[in-house]
């Protein structure tokens, strides 16, 4: 029976979710929500894929999981690099880099964000061609920055939940430091660090609404257009509506986490 | 790059620099004690089983902690501003609104990290050992009096580390106050950017502030913690 917890957590909160948003359409709608509720659905192509005829692809909520998958491959070389020098046993890696970590850690993402906008060129010019560096990348690079602290964080947590013996016995086969993450540690650190690194995309995911302030075509920006063309009345209904969109991406991600951690658990 | 800092000596932009601190300090404040009201309420309706509630309490859980927190804000900035309740100023007998920007940031900040608050004191009121529990009912302490004088003051000794981080993120995500023209620290660094075109040493000196209140926060949050810490129980 315990094995079904996470599923029965996940159809309980799909369900629940789902009904406690229509609820408050209804509240605050009235004899209207189906009025709204078409107007949405009309509205809808555009708010998924940035296209009102579903042509093209990239901008709406589909830009905000692009944007998340760039910010987390990002993520996931910065924060391995990152969490590299938290463990190293040189102090003038160690040091550098832990302050990195919690200045990244206790700013605001919105700041980073804004300080990207500025600090990051317009264009950058490499080996004689001229890039043009967009607002969404500028965003993408803004949102990695504090993600990265976390993810270093996972990986030192991962790094360190394993036992020192496999150290000291790489150690005594000759490996060198890096040898011994490379081969030893990081492969037996990996599994457990799913889950948290799960987490870390997830927060990341949510955290992409945030690029409204760039310029981006994100969701959020195209929720305002709506809103803007179709009337005030349609405000708290497309606020539900997008709502629902992050809910329905980010909720799997956490009930899988939560799965996840429990079998890691167990088999430990 | 040359990063010029000469414009902080002009009176005016120190006025607002420490006025937006003061927002954000004022913001941050009573977001933190609403998100201790919410996560110890709703901690202790998944902790006793309270028939509907408890389901009510983990659907709105899950349905806060999984979406942004500035949609959030969108939400209840547009859902409260059209029900639209206003007060009378008893000082001056104008009609305010009740739900301005600031009190919308205020609810949804209580709101998205007391949703957190609450899992993080329920896993608080689990961690608190059960001989403690059982030794306090054989003393013949009802349900409730374990809940409040055992569970609840063991419980949140216990959530301190988890709890700082979230209070950590609760003052970072005041920064999106800006996004419905509260005037916070972000709103003034905006205003004085418009005016002096220094972006980059606003947004750096605005990044160092934030980091210091959220270093501040954390060495407040371990005196208290030092403070409360009872010797001998591991909390």
């Amino acid at each position: 029976m315990r094995t079904h917890s996470e599923l029965k957590a996940f159809i309980f909160g799909m369900i629940g979710v789902s009904l406690f948003l229509l609820l408050l359409m209804v509240l605050v709608y009235g004899e209207s929500t189906g009025t709204i509720l078409h107007g949405l659905a009309l509205r809808s192509p555009l708010l998924l894929t940035g296209s009102a005829d579903l042509s093209s692809f990239g901008g709406g909520f589909s830009a905000n999981v692009i944007i998340s998958l760039w910010a987390m491959l990002i993520v996931g070389v910065c924060g391995v690099v990152l969490g590299i020098g938290l463990i190293s046993s040189n102090p003038a890696m160690r040091l550098p880099s832990s302050f990195l970590m919690n200045v990244l850690r206790n700013s605001p993402w919105l700041v980073i964000l804004y300080a990207m906008l500025y600090l990051l060129p317009f264009e950058v010019t490499l080996f004689g061609t001229t890039y043009f560096i967009s607002p969404t990348m500028k965003a993408i690079v803004g949102l990695s920055l504090p993600v990265t602290a976390n993810m270093a964080e996972v990986f030192r947590g991962g790094v360190e939940a394993i036992p020192t013996g496999q150290w000291e016995s790489a150690r005594a086969l000759g490996y060198r430091r890096l040898q011994i993450l490379r081969h030893v540690v990081v492969p037996q650190a990996i599994p457990l660090m799913i889950p948290n690194i799960m987490t870390t995309y997830a927060t990341l995911f949510i955290g992409t609404s945030l690029v409204v302030v760039t310029g981006t075509e994100d969701v959020l920006s195209l929720a305002r257009v709506v809103i803007a063309s179709d009337g005030d009345q349609f405000a708290t209904g497309i606020y539900i509506y997008v709502l629902f969109l992050f809910f329905i991406f980010a909720f799997p991600i956490a009930v899988l986490t939560r799965w996840l951690e429990r079998r890691i658990r167990r088999s430990t | 790059m040359e990063l010029d800092f000469g414009w902080l000596a002009d009176p005016l932009y120190q006025q607002w620099l420490l006025r937006g601190v003061g927002t954000t300090l004022l913001l941050s404040a009573l977001g933190i004690v609403l998100m201790l009201i919410i996560g110890i309420l709703g901690a202790a309706c998944l902790h006793f089983k309270l028939p509907v509630l408890e389901l009510v309490v983990t659907i709105i859980v899950e349905l806060l902690r999984n979406t942004p927190p500035l949609v959030q804000l969108f939400f209840l900035y547009f859902l409260l501003s059209e029900i639209g309740l206003s007060l009378t100023d008893p000082a001056t007998g104008r009609s305010i609104p009740l739900f301005t920007g600031f009190t919308c940031v205020v609810l949804s900040l209580g709101l998205y990290n007391g949703a957190i608050a609450v899992e993080i004191i329920r896993s608080g009121l689990l961690a608190v050992p059960r001989e403690t529990i059982e030794g306090a009912r054989s003393l013949g302490y009802t349900r409730l009096q374990i809940f409040r004088y055992v569970e609840l003051p063991m419980g949140l000794r216990l959530t301190i580390p988890a709890m700082t981080n979230n209070v950590v993120s609760l003052i970072k995500t005041s920064s999106q106050a800006v996004l419905v023209a509260v005037a916070d620290l972000m709103y003034y660094a905006t205003q004085i950017m418009l005016e002096n075109f220094r972006n980059l040493e606003v947004m750096v000196l605005i990044w160092v502030i934030y980091i210091l209140i959220a270093t501040f926060a954390v060495l407040v949050i371990g005196r208290i913690a030092a403070a409360t810490r009872i010797p001998g129980y591991g909390v």
